[in-house]
């Protein structure tokens, strides 16, 4: 479009270094939302593409919020949820055997409730907590990269925690 | 009150363990931490970011290089297809009607060569569009069919629907009335949630909830065809209203009359002669009062 454009996102490897440094993470946040890793799939690519052509209206220290807030944009469009799972690490067995088949079996049961306490989450709460605890996010990007502030992203992961604790104990007690 | 998101807090470590003992209980503490430990298990799915990146420089070409000529290209086809598809769907689902007043018959041929005979004031209605594949007429009043072979044919009236496949029958709906008579092959009427069929050279009958079985008939064409109307058992006032559509007149009789059962014919060729015909056998004489009025008065003695 215009050449006199400077804006670094028109830059193919402009473009691609933003693309790699922030898909995994997008696509994580689709796919914390609808738990579909075709449609999550189909939303990176779109969003990117979008970017691509409003290259010229990026403003760098925005851009990731943009892509962000285009993705969501997206989603709404293509609605369709289906029960979020997110699965465990393969973890290596470990060589030395201090744990109890009992302890293992205890283990394992924790974990399904978890990942059942986890898809009943509100997609808020869940989409906060999963991107500080897989992705590592810090409380200040995620508020950056949703358009929130940081107390509503703390107040999130707190009730998500709070909801996680008391539906696992609802199991327990079952 | 002031919101503290304590346990958020000290998963940033803002708060000690200690700090957050004095909001949360032991085991609520235990809980958490397991919870948090088994968190670190968990992962997203696999994504694969070189093939996307890769898959998004393609579209990124695509739509780059043919954007803005391509839009309005397509926005003028997708115009011009509209409105001729408008054009064409206004043209081709309009209704074809025939109707007949009073004193007044008609016949016309149908898109497959089938000849209908309407008799006075009736009405067919249908669609020529796909009128070979979609044999689907609606009939109000009386109508004579010569269905050529083909698809289902299916004649829908407000009382019951008769369905053929190629024959010749005629169809009476006049208001509660309904009686389909078949002269050749075999029709399916269906009548009140009941199927009928009615084969060649026998008439079914109905009016309101009451039906009888198909009757045999002698005929091989409709009487009406012949310029003449033939009733068999059948209610006066039905007789009268029928002389009324047939000569556009309006007759007065004494009601008591209404249902006794007449038969006999009537031409549709003289009025005087056709009156004689209705009144005779009933022992009445009429009187003409002015145009297109007749009065039925019983004999003096």
């Amino acid at each position: 479009m215009s050449e006199k454009n400077e804006n670094e996102f028109c830059n193919e490897k402009k473009f691609s270094s933003f693309f790699l440094e922030n898909s995994t993470l997008l696509f994580n946040y689709i796919f914390y939302k609808c738990g579909n890793t075709d449609l999550s799939n189909d939303i990176v690519q779109e969003a990117f593409i979008k970017i691509w052509k409003n290259c010229a209206k990026v403003i760098p220290n925005k851009a990731k919020s943009f892509l962000f807030t285009i993705a969501t944009n997206l989603f709404l469009n293509e609605y369709a949820k289906s029960t979020v799972i997110i699965n465990y690490k393969n973890t290596p067995k470990k060589d030395y055997t201090n744990e109890s088949p009992e302890f293992l079996l205890e283990e394992k049961e924790f974990e399904a409730k978890l990942q059942k306490a986890i898809s009943n989450l509100s997609e808020p709460q869940r989409i906060a907590f999963l991107m500080n605890r897989i992705d590592g996010k810090k409380y200040r990007e995620i508020a950056e990269l949703l358009g929130i502030s940081i107390k509503t992203v703390e107040k999130r992961i707190h009730n998500a925690l709070v909801n996680l604790r008391k539906e696992i104990d609802v199991f327990n007690k079952r | 009150m002031k919101e503290n998101y304590y346990i958020a807090k000290w998963l940033n470590n803002e708060l000690s363990e200690d700090e957050l003992k004095k909001f949360v209980s032991e085991d609520e503490l235990r809980a958490y931490k397991k919870i948090i430990e088994a968190t670190k298990k968990l992962e997203a799915p696999n994504f694969d970011t070189s093939k996307a990146l890769n898959l998004v420089n393609i579209k990124k070409q695509q739509q780059t290089k043919v954007r803005k000529l391509n839009f309005q290209f397509v926005y003028k086809v997708a115009a011009s297809i509209a409105v001729i598809a408008m054009a064409f769907y206004f043209f081709s689902s309009k209704n074809t009607v025939y109707s007949t007043k009073y004193a007044e018959k008609t016949n016309f041929t149908l898109p497959d060569k089938s000849i209908v005979d309407l008799n006075a004031d009736s009405e067919i209605t249908f669609k020529e569009k796909n009128w070979n594949t979609n044999r689907n007429l609606k009939l109000n009043g009386e109508a004579y069919f010569s269905v050529k072979k083909g698809s289902k044919f299916t004649v829908n009236t407000k009382l019951g629907s008769v369905s053929v496949l190629g024959t010749k029958f005629n169809v009476i709906v006049r208001g509660n009335y309904f009686q389909v008579t078949c002269y050749r092959g075999l029709v399916s009427v269906s009548y009140k949630n009941k199927t009928i069929m009615v084969p060649a050279g026998t008439s079914f009958k109905a009016e309101g909830s009451n039906s009888e079985q198909p009757f045999a008939i002698n005929d091989t064409l409709p009487s009406w065809i012949q310029n003449f109307s033939s009733f068999k058992s059948m209610p006066y006032h039905f007789v009268i209203e029928e002389l009324q559509r047939q000569y556009k007149i309006k007759i007065e009789y004494n009601p008591k009359y209404a249902n006794t059962l007449f038969t006999g014919n009537f031409t549709h060729t003289n009025l005087d002669t056709a009156l004689k015909a209705v009144t005779i056998p009933l022992n009445l004489t009429f009187k003409t009062i002015g145009d297109h009025k007749v009065s039925f008065i019983e004999n003096k003695n």
